[in-house]
């Protein structure tokens, strides 16, 4: 039973369900709850909550009793490499300016896919900076450093 | 007939080389700005402000409308093609146009959604003209309670949306409505699930639940496996839709512009709620509702329909009462204000050529739009045959790009990076993203609207039924769960 | 002598020398200048700077970039400014925000000292306005409803610790008399909560709401400044009506990182006058309904305090929550 729980897909999806629900009581505490004709702030986020929480269980149970399995593979390394190129492209922005951050972001995406031709990227980057540089900050003024600290 | 003279009067300001140029100019320049995701028609307008200094009154606000409801045309196109919502209500023609376009059929999409656009936009130039301040004044008899009623409704019928699981799905809208809740409390000025970070004390934004939801789950979700899956049908069925496909599409479209043209006039809920509300209603009414989600073509017409019409009636209440029912009309009025126009109730008398002007050019505006964006449609389908290697990076880069427009800040990035994360677990347990963004934009709505109404009627719930418009949702809420339990109950609905 | 290539070399190698200090006295500014703004598109804080913006590019030769970082109430792009190089190339459009967050929320920075104070650009009042179908036709009584009622009395804001907002409680607080609060997530909402008669009373911005009021869907009462506001000269002000000393006022001031050269400030300070002076920028201006100020730094500063001080004051006693 444990390595089919393991990728149960409705036991996860169950389990982040009450994570979360959970999560959201428990951060509410600190919110005054008032009355049900006076609701506070705190109110709403818990009833939430609570409801997210059954709906988990709910979920979760059914889960165990069909014990169907996640399709296909969990792809962590794509998932990662997609996530830090996004994070790498707010960090750069302001900091070393648009052009650099673009062919950086471009970079840690594409090594997410399956094949990284190297050239290939290359050219995409450069193309690519052109062009963002073209309708973001002629076409649109948008009033991003372009390289560095310069406009 | 009055309306018919002044409608020929319209027409004749609105036919002016330089009003036609401007109307071109704004509506090429909404398009391609409602294609990117982030940059939205409220950035672009107020980057265009100071030119409105320098222009007549006309020009000035023809262009600037151009570009608000060219911006609902353009979003539809990244969300059919890439499952990236360009604008807010775009973010229902994902569900179906995406998978159109993964069968193959990009192109009919892609038109079915500029066709209904521009049936849409003809009826709403339409209503305007024919009964602008009368649905400006029937949307000042929504009050706290009538808000709430209506979307209690909706969250009623969400269910609805889900395609297969029906607990999972209304788990999902509950998420979603938790997520709403982060940011301040307007009722109490408390900033809740802010976790001291200043940037969500103004909520999570649009764009970075949507980008991260929709579009980053979905690449890394094409990405997962080390075999080459074929994201797109290599065989692309033709450009235009076909005559099944017209005939499909033919009520959905009318019921959503009907939709849209009520909801856009309504402060505060305007084009996105209905096309979730177009897309709920078609599914109900569809023969066989297991078709929506997998290519649906009612799917793709009945949303761009109804947000396309929301459009243009979003502008009534800012015409003819002079109110800023939304941060774009604001700046719309604003450049009115600045040029010396007061919009209000005098200004179809005081300035006839400004009013009619601006409904004719609209017309003329969403001519235009189909005209544009018809031939285009060969154009993105060809974009489609580019290798996935060199598609996805750069969506990624425009997601970018677009979340950074918003409010100028890396916060934005980090946050839907993570957002991104969670969008791909979901997504590989079967939960879908459409319920959790229904939930998003309505539950901020629902709570707020709540304890207003009892707090205006110090604590009286009976308030909800004894004002006749909330009566009748709240009893359309009734019977919906009725219609939807019963038949539930008689074919056990399974996964 | 003066042709051979070690004296043209030495001379060159000079320059170079001379050059860093010689930037320290630059012409300023040499790249354009980001204008940082703490609300989105759309409000009147937004429509202010650029109604300023283009006219400040044109006499300071470069660019001034309207940058939005909209969030808490100024907080965030003021925050931004302050961790900021004191350049000359960082500027800030302050708001009400700026002297009624330090009673409300926790501030990363310190409200005065980490500010170079230029100019208070303007301000503009508020005005008070009811809904038609609510008898009291004065603010006499207004006051005489409310205090035979309390409580009864529903107004709406565009949101809590917003000048709308607070301009209200301090007229509570003056006047001895309690209303009920209904907040709205901005002007909009909350204006057309107003005429839809969903609240009876509201203090708007004064450009949306005197149109308004002049159509007849809406009852002035009085205006929240000191003085007769002059785009509305025949309603009276608050204080001339029963609540003596009352001012509330939205405004509008530029500022700069506190260490940011005093040469620069004053070049700032110039400009920014001369582009409110001019004709355009004050005709924009006032139709906003904002009446024209350009003070000195001191004054601006001084205002700061006083303002800050004021509303210290009226949030504890009204005992709005802080975040």
């Amino acid at each position: 039973m444990k390595p089919d729980l393991r990728n149960n897909r409705d036991f996860i999806a169950g389990l982040l369900f009450i994570v979360l629900g959970g999560l959201a009581v428990v951060l509410a505490r600190d919110y005054p709850l008032g009355s049900t004709m006076r609701m506070g702030p705190g109110y709403f986020p818990t009833v939430l909550g609570g409801i997210l929480i059954l709906f988990g269980v709910t979920v979760l149970l059914r889960g165990v009793r069909s014990g169907d399995q996640v399709k296909g593979v969990w792809g962590w390394k794509p998932l990662a490499l997609i996530a830090l190129s996004i994070v790498l492209f707010g960090f750069l922005l302001d900091r070393v300016g648009m052009i650099p951050a673009t062919v950086v972001t471009l970079f840690a995406a594409a090594a997410a896919g399956r094949e990284f031709r190297f050239k290939e990227v290359l050219l995409l980057a450069v193309v690519m900076s052109a062009f963002c540089v073209a309708v973001f900050s002629y076409g649109l003024k948008l009033p991003y450093p372009l390289i560095g600290g310069y406009y | 007939m009055e309306l018919f003279h002044n409608l020929v009067f319209g027409f004749g300001v609105a036919f002016s080389l330089q009003n036609l140029a401007y109307c071109f100019v704004g509506v090429a320049l909404g398009t391609l700005i409602g294609v990117l995701p982030g940059v939205g028609p409220l950035v672009t307008i107020a980057m265009l402000f100071p030119i409105t200094f320098h222009l007549p009154a006309v020009p000035a606000i023809i262009m600037l409308a151009g570009i608000f409801y060219g911006a609902q045309y353009g979003g539809s196109t990244t969300s059919i093609l890439v499952n990236l919502p360009g604008e807010t209500a775009s973010a229902v023609t994902c569900i179906d146009g995406y998978q159109m376009a993964r069968q193959g059929r990009a192109g009919p999409a892609l038109a079915t959604a500029a066709l209904a656009s521009f049936f849409a936009g003809c009826v709403g130039t339409l209503l305007i003209a024919l009964a602008g301040p009368t649905l400006g004044e029937w949307a000042l008899k929504f009050g706290a309670a009538e808000y709430t009623s209506l979307m209690l409704m909706a969250l009623v019928a969400s269910a609805v949306m889900t395609q297969g699981d029906a607990v999972k799905g209304l788990a999902l809208v509950v998420l979603g409505l938790l997520v709403g809740v982060v940011g301040v409390d307007v009722n109490s000025g408390m900033a809740r699930y802010s976790f001291g970070f200043p940037e969500l004390v103004d909520g999570i934004g649009f764009t970075v639940v949507a980008v991260g939801l929709f579009a980053v789950a979905e690449i890394v979700a094409n990405l997962e496996s080390r075999e080459a899956r074929e994201v797109y049908a290599g065989k692309v069925t033709g450009l235009m839709p076909t005559a099944r496909d017209i005939r499909d599409a033919a009520w959905p479209t009318v019921r959503g512009t009907a939709l849209g043209a009520c909801f856009g006039v309504l402060p505060g809920t305007g084009p996105a709620l209905s096309s979730f509300a177009t897309y709920m209603l078609e599914k109900k009414l569809a023969r066989d509702p297991s078709r929506f989600g997998r290519g649906a073509i009612e799917g793709v017409a009945a949303p761009e329909a109804a947000n396309n019409a929301a459009a243009q009636t979003a502008f009534i209440p800012m015409l003819t009462l002079g109110i800023p029912a939304s941060p774009i009309m604001a700046l719309m009025l604003a450049a009115l204000t600045l040029q010396g126009i007061a919009a209000g109730p005098q200004v179809m008398l005081d300035k006839p050529d400004l009013f009619w002007g601006l409904v004719a050019s609209m017309w003329i505006g969403n001519l235009l739009l189909v005209v544009l964006n018809l031939p285009l449609v060969g154009l993105w389908v060809k974009l489609l045959a580019v290798p996935y290697r060199w598609l996805f990076p750069s969506i990624i880069l425009f997601c970018c790009i677009g979340n950074y427009s918003v409010s100028n800040n890396p916060f934005d990035l980090y946050l839907c990076a993570i957002i991104g994360v969670l969008g791909y677990v979901l997504v590989k347990l079967e939960c879908e993203p459409a319920p959790l963004l229904l939930g998003y934009v309505l539950g901020p709505l629902l709570e707020e609207n709540l304890r207003r109404a009892l707090l205006i009627a110090r604590g009286d719930p009976t308030v909800f039924f004894t004002r006749p418009i909330s009566l009748a949702f709240m009893i359309a809420a009734v019977l919906i769960f009725v219609v939807m339990v019963v038949p539930a109950r008689a074919t056990r609905r399974r996964t | 002598m003066q042709n051979s290539p070690i004296m043209r070399f030495l001379a060159l190698a000079l320059l170079a020398c001379a050059a860093p200090s010689a930037l320290a006295q630059a012409p300023y500014p040499v790249k354009p200048i980001r204008f940082l703004v703490g609300f989105p598109p759309g409000g009147s804080n937004d429509i202010v700077a650029r109604a300023i913006a283009p006219k400040l590019s044109e006499y300071l030769g470069q660019q001034v970039v309207v940058d939005n970082r909209g969030g808490a109430n100024t907080a965030i792009a003021t925050q931004l400014m302050v961790n900021s190089p004191p350049d000359g190339y960082t500027i800030l459009m302050n708001a009400p925000g700026h002297t009624t967050n330090p009673a409300l929320i926790k501030l990363g920075f310190d409200s005065i000292n980490d500010f170079a104070f230029i100019t208070l650009l303007g301000k503009a009042p508020n005005l008070l306005v009811v809904h038609p179908s609510f008898p009291p036709k004065s603010v006499q009584e207004l006051i005489a409803l409310s205090k035979k009622r309390p409580g009864d009395v529903n107004y709406g804001s565009s949101g809590i610790g917003t000048s709308v907002h607070l301009s209200a409680e301090l007229f509570q607080y003056m006047s001895g008399i309690k209303w009920t609060h209904i907040a709205y997530r901005g002007g909009g909402p909350g204006l057309v909560a107003l005429l839809s008669g969903e609240v009876s009373l509201y203090f708007g911005n004064f450009p949306t709401v005197i149109r308004q009021a002049r159509a007849g869907r809406l009852r002035a009462l009085a205006a929240t400044g000191l003085k007769r506001s002059a785009a509305a000269p025949d309603i009276p002000t608050v204080a001339e009506s029963g609540v003596p000393g009352y001012e509330v006022s939205t405004w509008w001031g530029l500022s700069a990182p506190a260490k940011t050269p005093p040469a620069i400030l004053a070049r700032l300070h110039k400009e920014t006058v001369s582009a409110l002076n001019s004709p355009d920028v004050r005709s924009r201006l006032e139709e906003l309904g904002a009446e024209i100020i350009a003070s000195s730094p001191a004054q601006y500063a001084d205002f700061i305090r006083r303002d800050m001080a004021k509303w210290a004051k009226v949030i504890k006693a009204a005992g709005i929550k802080s975040r």
